[in-house]
């Protein structure tokens, strides 16, 4: 059944994906089957289906086009503007496309926080939201080449970016929101790689505890897989690896997925696992200790640690030769798969070699600029036989277009063009010299070859000797 | 590359490490680092062909290099340690009094200072015999090498080459022998020797009058006195000056072969095509 609540757009359909994925599936599932469910804003097909499965859903939309198809499923659609949500009152709110695309064009244009008060009035007592918040500062925002502030999609209006001063911009800002509207949070996950589409949500006590190494893994790997061959400005990978490491991984996830309910009720009505990955918790596998076999190996290279960094090398190929240093976590001297479902690659040791180089990161071996070549060094610096891998071709992994990259690459380019410039030039001066030497010899060889010549010529050696020493003495 | 790399038979000895001819090393595409120094690793006035790799000995060095600018550096030990990596173990393992290795003057600059009053000190100091080892320059010069030989055996590992002739590419070779056949190693000046000796067993000395160059600048010498003081004096704790010797040479930094072969140009189907 559709009911228009006013303020519905007739012709408009959503430009951007839904929130959905198989991530955000799985958190819905866990809501108690009888509850009545009121969906704020697009979310995925597969997500409304999964939680139709469970109990009664009503879903709020702005799109009248969106609206019939949902309806046309058999859920029950509130279709229009947020700020017409009426005295309804549901069991649940699931607003995990977060509140910027609850308002259409008509009437009042709600901020973050006026959002979140019209989904709480929306709750029952005792009732349970579950919001997702995009992080103004979040490593998607980070590297993104675009400002949020000047997108020209024709759903950004009003492209307030990060000038809306009523979304928390901290975890505990955002707790303390809720808190001034009466709800409290009874579970906290920072995600990535994207807030809508997460394939990685994280307790901010799990990335306090850790393994931090593998939770700094796990987002670079979440964050791959979403940014392959997308454009940045610099290699989201890095910045949330390095964030997870430095204690500021929930600070600059993408966003921020919060369980919150109303008084009055004591228990939460779901229970979610510290760590979420993929389609769902971590099950029986328990992340390994240690750092990422590539940062340790990175680091070790900046570090110049040659010893440091032929162990590892040894070590992995000894271990996981055809696993890739992104996809391995290194504890003290164990190697392991972070993922063992990942494709097996044999040219593995030449892909960190043009990760050095691509990355511009300093290594012990500058002079070697060309790929063929490092990776055989590093080959033999892993003591491997042979000069030359046998594996030296593969696919090259799709990877972030960063900006950052480009600028190294340009510096380094220009950097190698200016030496072989002054190579020339060297090569040039010495042939001179050779060249004069060359014709010297050749003119003494020509006039000793004769006994008569040789005489003359010794004669005139002697002559002008003398007459050089004299102008020297006569100068001093 | 650059006739230094022959130096000392250095050349030499890395082709060996690497399984090829010795007596042929092919040309190494770079440049190694020819002799200790608190500089950039290169000796001063090296032409120098812009991009291509220098290796250097140390990691302290590198940052050294990289200081000054140069950008292209790459640690990979000294050649003396492959030469320990390969030479075989000396026939007599007995070793016996010094070694001692006074500061040498090179073919540009004579070194000036009291022979004679250096040997009186270092014979009130060694307790056992002592091995005089002189740089050829000093060597070939009758007067010095007279004042010396009585004191004790008098000795030169050979003539380090200049423009790839003359080379003795056993230079390393004679060096190791001797080194090995003493119990200390000792000189008035902190020296590659001093490193070497240590490197291969002997423990070290650095004492005595550090005599001059002609019109040297001694603030570098002054300078390494302070840098590397558990390796100076009369009887320096071996413990400490150990570590400290052995990291001037790079020791944990070597290559292996497949290593060398690729960064010197050695790679089987680029010798084979530079043949």
């Amino acid at each position: 059944m559709i009911r228009l609540i006013g303020g519905e757009m007739p012709s408009w359909t959503e430009d951007q994906p839904a929130a959905g994925g198989a991530l955000l599936r799985y958190v819905v599932e866990q809501l108690p089957t009888d509850a009545e469910v009121l969906v704020a804003g697009p979310h995925d097909a597969a997500l409304i289906e999964a939680l139709a499965a469970r109990g009664p859903v009503t879903c709020l939309v702005r799109s009248q086009t969106e609206a019939n198809a949902l309806a046309a499923t058999g859920v029950d659609v509130l279709c229009g503007s947020l700020p017409k949500l009426d005295s309804e009152r549901w069991d649940a709110v699931v607003a995990l496309d977060g509140v910027g695309r609850l308002c259409s064009v008509e009437g009042p244009q709600l901020d973050w926080a006026e959002s979140l008060a019209v989904l709480k009035r929306a709750l029952r007592p005792g009732g349970t939201l579950l919001l997702t918040v995009e992080n103004a500062l979040g490593v998607h925002r980070l590297v993104d080449p675009a400002t949020a502030t000047a997108v020209q999609d024709d759903s950004a209006w009003r492209p307030l970016g990060e000038f809306d001063d009523s979304r928390p911009g901290t975890p505990a800002r955002l707790t303390a929101r809720l808190a001034d509207e009466g709800l409290t949070a009874d579970w906290f996950g920072a995600v990535w790689p994207t807030p809508a589409a997460p394939t990685l949500i994280t307790t901010p006590a799990a990335l306090d505890d850790g393994p931090a190494g593998a939770l700094a893994a796990l987002t670079a790997s979440a964050l791959a897989v979403a940014y392959a061959e997308k454009s940045v400005l610099s290699d989201p990978r890095r910045l949330s690896s390095a964030a997870v490491r430095a204690g500021l991984g929930a600070e600059l996830a993408a966003g921020w997925l919060v369980v919150a309910h109303l008084a009055p009720r004591t228990a939460p009505v779901l229970q979610l696992p510290a760590v979420l990955l993929g389609d769902g918790p971590l099950g029986e596998r328990a992340l390994p200790e240690g750092r990422l076999l590539e940062e340790l190996l990175l680091e070790a290279c900046l570090s110049g640690d040659l010893p440091a960094l032929r162990r590892l090398l040894t070590g992995w190929m000894a271990a996981l030769p055809e696993a890739t240093a992104e996809n391995i976590v290194v504890d003290h001297d164990t190697f392991v798969a972070l993922d063992p479902n990942v494709a097996a690659a044999p040219d593995a040791l030449r892909r960190f070699a043009r990760t050095l180089l691509t990355g511009g990161y300093a290594h012990p071996w500058p002079a070697f600029t060309e790929l063929s070549a490092l990776t055989a060094i590093l080959h033999g610096a892993a003591g491997l036989p042979g000069d030359y891998p046998a594996v030296m071709d593969g696919e090259d992994p799709l990877v972030p277009d960063s900006r950052r990259e480009h600028e190294e690459q340009l510096r380094a380019l220009r950097r190698e063009l200016a030496d072989a410039a002054s190579r020339a030039e060297f090569y040039e001066k010495l042939l001179t010299k050779r060249e004069k030497e060359l014709q010297k010899a050749r003119r003494q060889i020509a006039a000793f070859s004769d006994k008569a010549g040789y005489r003359f010529v010794k004669l005139g050696y002697g002559v002008a000797r003398k007459a050089r020493n004299r102008l020297r003495k006569g100068k001093k | 590359m650059h006739h230094a790399n022959h130096f000392y038979g250095h050349a030499h000895v890395l082709a060996e490490y690497c399984g090829l001819d010795p007596a042929k090393p092919p040309r190494i595409d770079g440049y190694v680092q020819h002799g200790w120094n608190v500089v950039d690793g290169l000796g001063p006035g090296t032409p120098y062909a812009p991009g291509k790799p220098i290796f250097l000995w140390s990691e302290q060095t590198r940052r050294r290099a990289w200081s000054m600018g140069r950008r292209q550096a790459t640690v990979i030990g000294a050649p003396f340690l492959y030469l320990l990596e390969f030479a075989a173990p000396p026939v007599d393992p007995v070793r016996r009094g010094t070694i001692w290795y006074p500061f040498h003057g090179w073919e540009r600059q004579d070194v000036e200072g009291d022979h004679r009053r250096l040997i009186d000190e270092i014979m009130a100091t060694e307790q056992g015999p002592v091995t005089f080892c002189l740089y050829w320059h000093e060597y070939r010069n009758d007067q010095v090498r007279a004042t010396y030989e009585k004191a004790g055996r008098v000795i030169c590992h050979g003539y380090r080459g200049n423009q790839w002739l003359d080379t003795d590419i056993r230079f390393l070779h004679n060096q190791l022998a001797e080194l090995r056949a003493h119990e200390r190693v000792a000189s008035n000046r902190l020296s590659s020797a001093i490193f070497y000796g240590v490197a291969a067993g002997c423990r070290p000395a650095v004492y005595g009058d550090p005599m001059q160059l002609e019109s040297e600048d001694l603030s570098t010498a002054e300078r390494i006195r302070r840098q590397w003081p558990e390796l100076h004096g009369k009887h320096p704790d071996p413990a400490a000056a150990g570590p400290a010797a052995l990291a001037e040479l790079g020791a944990g930094y070597l290559a292996s072969p497949a290593e060398l072969r690729t960064m010197f140009g050695w790679a089987h189907d680029r010798a084979a095509a530079a043949a």
